[in-house]
């Protein structure tokens, strides 16, 4: 609902009660409205008032009558900057709700809510008019009337086995009476920022490293590129450059945003037409997301309303060209901190170079110039060869609905809909001269389609009475879906998708007396396909209470108590994406690379052979979830201060793990079982503020995310099992009683400061002056230790078993703090986003700290901070070409790091222009506003962003993210 | 009323309409998948043979099973033998250095990778006898078909179980009907080895396909390990003496001693008269290099220069190893003295800095097996020092050379879609003629029979000697090297041959795999490594490389995975 100069703002406000805290934020700009009474000019800020309605996609119904937990997200907060994925924008806007991503244009954010409940699978269920999907990257933020998030197992549970990641209600704009015209416009720029410069060395201090390292090692030898090492100083090739390959590899950036919106109808005929566009550069050159959306939504009613109809349709064309991201093989981990400085991005002298490769001045520099460059290519030659690699998504999505009200409270509905989905990707490699190995000879183009289908057809049956004090809502559904319809051709071979089928029906009725007493209960069955015969139908239970305390004569007296409900809601909900259909069965394959062999001995030509693929469990069955909630709503002095406070505890069972089995039985995929089980509890609290004090009106809320995720049991045989391989080994253990992803490895107790050091410490493998100590977890004060040690003359010492747990990098809560100052026709809005307590595992050390982890570029603390004879009291070990248990050969505590941040997401300062004066021009309002984006990060991480997301099972492990950058944008918002 | 109406039967038959197909509708099968009912016939028994087959090479992408599972044995044969070191650089693959200076713990992943390759091969042969039992049931293969398939399926099983047996001793017997709730690797398993590997032996010697295990392949598998893991001489004996006298390759073709020792290890010869099974590799089949040697793609000289493609500078030659090379009177040198008077290197010198080549005498053997400076390195020209070597003073100045392709094969016998040129058709050579000959030999001399064992090794060094072998200098006529070898005069006594035949095999064999086990045979690993480590430490890289390297009553096997151990709830015990 686009609010209309001349709706009753102030009305709509006060008697907007029982509405969630977190939409006052807003409304109270629509209050100022009115009291200026300039009207128009912030309508077209495209302010919409929190609707009075909540829907969980099925049915709608009062939101006093809620007993479970939903954060509702104001539109107008989803489209506070412009971005290419809806998911970006929900960060710090919805509590228990954590949203990590990189900043690549258009990268789907990793959605969390409420914690993990699963080992395989924990996205969120979307809901898009009625439309189930798993990513939400086709929507036009600018589409979107409301979003909410059910959390509960109360409001969730309708959802059935899709339901235990939580699910996203979201709504698109409907057609209103009369007609109106929008135009929304950003534009901007994005900076890179300084990158790595100050951290890595440049090409002179590479070589007075490597000279150190002479000098700490007592190595004499000739240096390919600096010559002698007993010169007392390396010398410089006449070549040599100094290249700043973060700021070769990324560009400022420009980024646009145009929507257009067209709506309008008559009594019985309403349509609503958008049409968007974004295009975002990313700062690493050539990346880019462009997005053109268009979508019809139209309503029809006939017989006075007895009959509506309509439907609903959106294209959207998403083309983008992204570079990896979390990877060694990404231009974002080997430009800033893997390819040294020496190296030319562009030759400006001949060079013979190391290949048989001359080269010449203009051509692109790189490790093949010369011996120890390191093996990284040449990431500015590549991201500009590769350039023409593309990915295009076409996707169209839609419904037709009718409504039939059958009798006065009783309403049929039937709604159909689906998504076609075809994805086209080209990935092109050229040839290449300029390393020093792994020359790319042909040029390689791989060439991707695939297409993936689903329809859904869902009927219910509402009723709604009102009689005395009794308010009645029920509802009855059944509904048929079908997903993964398609497949996927890589150049010629073609893959089919197995289609998943669902088949389900479902009862919800809600009850409340006098408005203060209110009850809920809702069953879901679901049947499944990807599940055998005996497993294949499963029930879904929920029941949920409210008591509306405010509603209660005795609370009248409190009168600074303007809204108070307790509510409590426990239920079941599950989980079937976390597993395939394949899992059921026993299975053979047959891989060319992995079971084909020469008999015949033709030397390039192998025969047909199969191998044990996977052992099936015909018992497979649904994860579940058991989910308990107890909140509480509060407003106080009028509603001023809201508060929506939840606890909950999410134990969810029979999570689908395949413990590896020993080696003895083969390499075939183990059988996935019903074995594990992870447990979440946490609170969610929202709370707002705001105020107005003649002119000056202002707004804060605050969104507060916490939770603690334990594994409560992976399988009777299994205590833990690893993720997140590096060559240092596996940094992740998920392991019983821990939480998901804890970084596990040696704790670092400091440097060996010298001989005598080395001695008196426990024994540890090539233990140095100048390297790593860790710290010894065996329990030295257990009289069996000290009689073995008294008695053996035996020192303690370091091995596996010292490992330990080093972090996990979990956040212990998130925060968004959105303020919203207004003044006249001036308006001030500033977003904070933090995240606390979450520890990173910097894996870029690992090349940047130690020498010997490969010859590119090196860090300046190695250089600068690191342990020598005459500086032993040094916190990064000595430069040396040796590798092992104490230098670079294992996890350990040296490369975790703090990633608590604080970010400034968004400033905002907008002036709308008199609404007198446009209206001469006919316009209704016209509002322009210069915005900050990231404008900046407080954090002690040293790396380039400390938002890094990654795979559940191994996340916060930073080697190469595409960081989150500073925009500075310029925008119009239009109406007629 | 009549919409009403209308409404409530629309509402009513709906639900009903969706239900009645509600059974058969949720009931998909996936798609693009086989299972065991399906394989059971003559042509899915071969393809899981195959499959089986297909593990000779120790590595599968499907489980990503890589170098550390290598067949060719090069880390833990050949390295593990002080025949060469890891080589490269000191960041890369420090687990692959753990193994070198024998501190390696239970938790290395190499050796984790080797246990699930050995027991992935053993569950294809076990998968492969299964649905031939199924399909012998179902009656939709001969007896005579199934026999075969079974004969093959058990050869391999047994070959699979010995190579697994050689790495740990305490390994656990898998066949068709354990359960691996129950395994155990505390019986003596060698009898049912024993006992796969001779059903094997009666298997026909023409195969018709040079891949398959025949007859002869799987009486030289058997005699192997009757020598290794019962010392029973006696017993591998006749099956040797048959196999020289009558044995023939997989495909029915003759075998014996090629004319000259190089040519054994040029690409186009895998398949050669000297080889008796080779692992057959494939190279451009789609494969992308999964079956085309992965398990030694790290062992190529350090591209740079005119040094040959391919990667890593991994499995460098030990100066030790070189230095055995050393021949006085054209034999060599007795009591290790060889050390004394070390092969000439290039170490500490740049390409472009003068360099005097070794004049002393040398087995020519040695440039087959060695790359080093001055000498020409198959048809990729001289060996130019440390432009070849990733790190000379970190892992020393050789390069390997026998799997290494020729310039001329690039892209014919070398995967050309991959990171790396040095996947190739350079099948292993698992069992060579010369093998055979010193195996029989090493019978001969320990039950007794001096003269036959005279016979055999002088056959395998009159090979060695023919002068159109040896490396030669650009001109095809100067032999690139002093090149001074001869036959042994007479074998004095028992012991004089045993080390005869103990330094042959060293010449012979080097960086084929075996020395490390040969060594565990002889019983004098500990001290016999340690004497090379005391030698080799004091070469300029040898200080940091060995810094902690000392062999010790442990290290004549390596530890069980620790993985495995946890993974059979404790089931599996240490070995040590």
């Amino acid at each position: 609902m686009i609010l209309s100069s001349k709706q009753p703002v102030l009305h709509v406000y006060y008697n907007a009660r029982c509405i969630f805290f977190i939409f006052l934020a807003l409304t109270f700009r629509p209050c100022i409205n009115a009291q200026t009474d300039t009207g128009t000019s912030r309508d077209s800020l495209g302010l919409i008032l929190p609707p009075e309605t909540v829907t969980d996609g099925y049915v709608s119904g009062d939101k006093t009558d809620i007993k479970g937990s939903v954060s509702s997200v104001l539109p107008s907060m989803l489209k506070a900057y412009p971005s290419g994925n809806l998911s970006n924008l929900l960060q710090g806007r919805a509590s228990g709700v954590t949203v990590t991503g990189s900043g690549q244009p258009g990268e789907i954010q990793k959605v969390r809510i409420r914690g993990y409940s699963s080992f395989l699978y924990n996205d969120p269920l979307y809901i898009v008019d009625g439309i189930p999907s798993r990513d939400i990257s086709f929507l036009n933020p600018a589409d979107v009337e409301s979003l909410s998030v059910l959390k509960d197992a109360g409001t969730s549970t309708v959802y059935g086995s899709r339901a235990s990641n939580g699910v996203i209600i979201i709504t698109t704009n409907r057609g209103e009476k009369g007609f109106s015209v929008n135009y929304d416009m950003t534009l901007g720029v994005q900076s890179p920022g300084k990158g790595t410069r100050d951290d890595v060395l440049t090409a002179k201090e590479y070589a007075d490293l490597q000279w150190l390292v002479y000098k700490n090692d007592g190595t004499v030898e000739t240096h390919p590129i600096y010559g002698d090492s007993w010169n007392p100083a390396p010398s410089m090739p006449f070549w040599a450059a100094n290249t700043d390959w973060y700021d070769e590899i990324t560009d400022p950036a420009v980024i646009m945003n145009h929507n257009l919106v067209i709506s309008g109808g008559t009594e019985n005929a309403r349509f609503y037409a958008g049409f968007g566009v974004i295009n975002q550069n990313g700062i690493v050159i050539h990346t880019h997301n462009t997005k053109y959306n268009a979508r019809i939504n139209s309503d029809f009613t006939f017989l006075h309303g007895r009959i509506k109809a309509g439907e609903s349709f959106s294209f959207s064309n998403r083309n983008a060209l992204n570079v990896p991201n979390l990877s060694e093989e990404s231009p974002v981990h080997i430009g800033p901190y893997r390819s040294q400085a020496i190296i030319p991005v562009i030759m400006t002298r001949a060079v013979n170079g190391i290949n048989n490769h001359d080269f010449v001045p203009g051509e692109w520099g790189g490790t093949g110039i010369a011996f120890r460059l390191g093996g990284t290519p040449n990431p500015v030659a590549d991201l500009t060869r590769n350039k023409d690699s593309y990915f295009i998504d076409n996707r169209l999505t839609g419904n037709l609905y009718f409504d039939i009200n059958i009798i006065d409270g009783l309403d049929l509905r039937s709604i159909f809909g689906g998504t076609v989905d075809a994805v086209q990707e080209n990935i092109i490699t050229n040839p290449t001269y300029e390393r020093d190995y792994d020359n790319i000879a042909e040029r390689r183009v791989t060439e991707i389609n695939s297409h993936n289908d689903s329809w859904v057809w869902t009927n219910t049956l509402t009723f709604e009475k009102k009689f005395g004090g009794h308010k009645i809502l029920a509802l009855a559904g059944y509904e048929a879906l079908k997903y993964d319809i398609g497949n996927a051709v890589v150049n010629t071979d073609t893959s089919y998708y197995t289609e998943t089928r669902m088949l389900s029906s479902f009862l919800k009725a809600d009850y409340s007396f006098m408005d203060r007493y209110l009850l809920g209960v809702t069953l879901r069955r679901d049947g499944c396909s990807r599940f055998s015969e005996s497993q294949r139908f499963a029930y879904f239970p929920s029941f949920s209470a409210g008591w509306h305390l405010s509603n209660e004569p005795f609370m009248e007296r409190l009168s600074r108590i303007s809204d108070l409900k307790i509510r409590g809601s426990w239920g079941k909900t599950g989980n079937q994406f976390a597993i395939s259909s394949r899992y059921s069965s026993y299975i053979f394959g047959a891989d060319i690379g992995g079971s084909y062999y020469d008999l015949y001995g033709t030397f390039n030509s192998s025969a047909l052979g199969y191998y044990p693929m996977q052992t099936g469990n015909p018992n497979i069955k649904w994860e579940e979830s058991f989910i308990t909630d107890v909140g509480l709503d509060a407003g106080l002095f009028s509603n001023r201060i809201r508060i929506i406070f939840d606890w909950y505890s999410k134990k969810s069972a029979d999570l689908l793990y395949n413990p590896p089995v020993a080696g003895t039985a083969g390499q075939a995929s183990p059988p996935f079982v019903n074995i594990g089980s992870m447990k979440n509890t946490g609170i969610d609290i929202e709370m707002s503020y705001q105020d107005k004090w003649g002119d000056l009106g202002f707004s804060g809320t605050l969104i507060f995310t916490k939770f603690k995720n334990e594994i409560t049991g992976i399988s009777e045989s299994v205590k833990y099992f690893e993720s997140g391989s590096f060559e240092i080994g596996s940094i992740v253990r998920n392991q019983k009683g821990e939480p998901l992803s804890s970084f596990f490895g040696f704790e670092v107790a400091g440097i060996f400061k010298n001989i005598s050091d080395v001695e008196n410490s426990a024994d540890q493998d090539d233990a140095q002056p100048g390297l790593l100590k860790f710290e010894n977890q065996d329990t030295l004060t257990s009289v069996y230790w000290l009689w073995v040690q008294e008695r053996y003359k035996r020192k303690n010492f370091i091995d596996y078993r010292d490992k330990t747990f080093i972090g996990n990098p979990t956040p212990d809560f998130t925060y968004g703090l959105d303020l919203m100052l207004s003044w006249k026709s001036f308006d001030v809005a500033c977003f904070f986003y933090g995240s606390q307590g979450n520890e990173i595992f910097n894996y870029n050390k690992w090349y940047t700290d130690f020498w010997p982890s490969y010859q590119g570029q090196k860090s300046k603390s190695l250089l600068y901070d690191s342990w020598t004879a005459s500086k032993t009291d040094a916190t990064v070990p000595r430069a040396t070409n040796h590798s092992g248990l104490s230098s670079n050969g294992v996890v350990c505590s040296y490369y975790i790091e703090d990633g608590s941040y604080l970010r400034l997401k968004s400033l905002q300062l907008g002036y709308s222009l008199r609404a007198d004066l446009l209206n001469r021009i006919r316009i209704k309002s016209l509002r322009v506003y210069l915005q900050a984006v990231n404008l900046f990060t407080l954090t002690k991480y040293s790396g380039l962003d400390p938002e890094i997301g990654g795979s559940d099972l191994a996340s916060g492990i930073d080697y190469g993210n595409y960081p989150n950058v500073k925009q500075f944008l310029f925008g119009i918002n239009l109406s007629l | 009323m009549k919409i009403k109406l209308c409404s409530v039967i629309v509402a009513l038959v709906l639900p009903v309409l969706l239900a009645s197909c509600g059974k058969e509708w949720l009931e998909v099968r996936p798609v693009d998948s086989v299972d065991q009912y399906s394989l059971a016939n003559a042509e899915g028994i071969n393809a899981l043979l195959i499959g089986a087959y297909s593990m000779l090479d120790g590595v599968t992408s499907v489980s990503f099973i890589d170098w550390g599972g290598a067949s060719s044995n090069w880390l833990y044969g050949d390295i593990r033998g002080l025949i060469a070191n890891k080589g490269t650089d000191a960041g890369d693959s420090w687990e692959g250095q753990a193994i070198l200076y024998y501190a390696e713990n239970a938790l290395n992943s190499m050796l984790n990778t080797k246990w699930k390759s050995e027991y992935e091969a053993i569950s294809r042969c076990n998968s492969a006898i299964m649905v031939t039992n199924q399909a012998l049931e179902d009656g939709t293969v001969t007896n005579e078909q199934a026999d075969l398939f079974l004969k093959q399926a058990r050869a391999l099983r047994g070959w699979y179980h010995f190579e697994a047996w050689r790495m740990w001793a305490m390994i656990p017997y898998i066949d068709e009907n354990t359960d691996q709730n129950l395994i155990s690797n505390a019986e003596d398993i060698r009898e049912k080895i024993i006992a796969d590997l001779q059903e094997g032996t009666d298997l026909p010697d023409n195969m018709d396909a040079i891949g398959r295990f025949n007859g002869t392949v799987s009486k030289v598998l058997l005699a192997k390990a009757m020598m290794q893991m019962k010392s029973d001489y006696t017993g591998a004996l006749p099956l040797l003496a048959d196999v020289k006298a009558s044995g023939t390759k997989p495909d029915g073709s003759p075998i014996g001693l090629a004319p000259t020792y190089g040519e054994i290890f040029d690409i186009v010869n895998r398949n050669g008269i000297e080889t008796v099974y080779t692992v057959q590799y494939s190279v451009n089949d789609g494969s992308a290099g999964w079956n085309g040697g992965y398990g030694e793609v790290l062992n190529f000289p350090y591209k740079s220069g005119a040094s040959p493609a391919g990667c890593c500078g991994f499995f460098q030659p030990t100066q030790e190893y070189v230095n055995s090379f050393r021949t006085s009177g054209g034999l060599p040198l007795p009591d290790n003295s060889y050390n004394l008077d070390p092969v000439e290197s290039d170490q500490g010198l740049r390409p472009s800095d003068p360099f005097t080549e070794d004049t002393g005498p040398l087995d020519p053997r040695l440039d087959w097996s060695v790359g080093r400076r001055g000498i020409p390195y198959w048809d990729w020209g001289l060996h130019t020092g440390s432009d070849w070597v990733r790190d000379q003073t970190y892992a020393g100045p050789y390069s390997p050379k026998k799997q290494v392709y020729k310039k001329s094969q690039e892209g014919i016998f070398t995967e050309v879609s991959s990171w790396s040129s040095g996947f190739t058709a350079n099948g292993y050579r698992m069992i060579r003629y010369a093998d055979v000959l010193l195996l029989l030999a090493e019978c001969q001399i320990e039950t007794g029979d001096l003269a036959g064992a005279l016979e055999n090794i002088n056959a395998v060094r009159a090979r060695a000697a023919n002068p159109d072998g040896f490396v030669m200098e650009a001109d095809g006529i100067t032999p690139a090297a002093n090149y001074i070898i001869s036959q042994y005069p007479s074998f004095p006594d028992a012991g004089y041959a045993r080390n005869a035949l103990r330094m042959e095999r060293k010449l012979e064999l080097g960086m084929e795999g075996h020395r490390w086990f040969d060594l565990n045979r002889w019983g004098n690993t500990i001290e016999e490594l340690n004497r090379i480590l005391d030698y080799e430490k004091t070469t300029p890289w040898g200080t940091s490389m060995y810094y902690w390297a000392a062999v010790g009553p442990e290290d004549v096997t390596y530890p069980i995975p620790q993985q495995q151990i946890d993974l059979s709830g404790g089931r599996l015990k240490q070995n040590r």
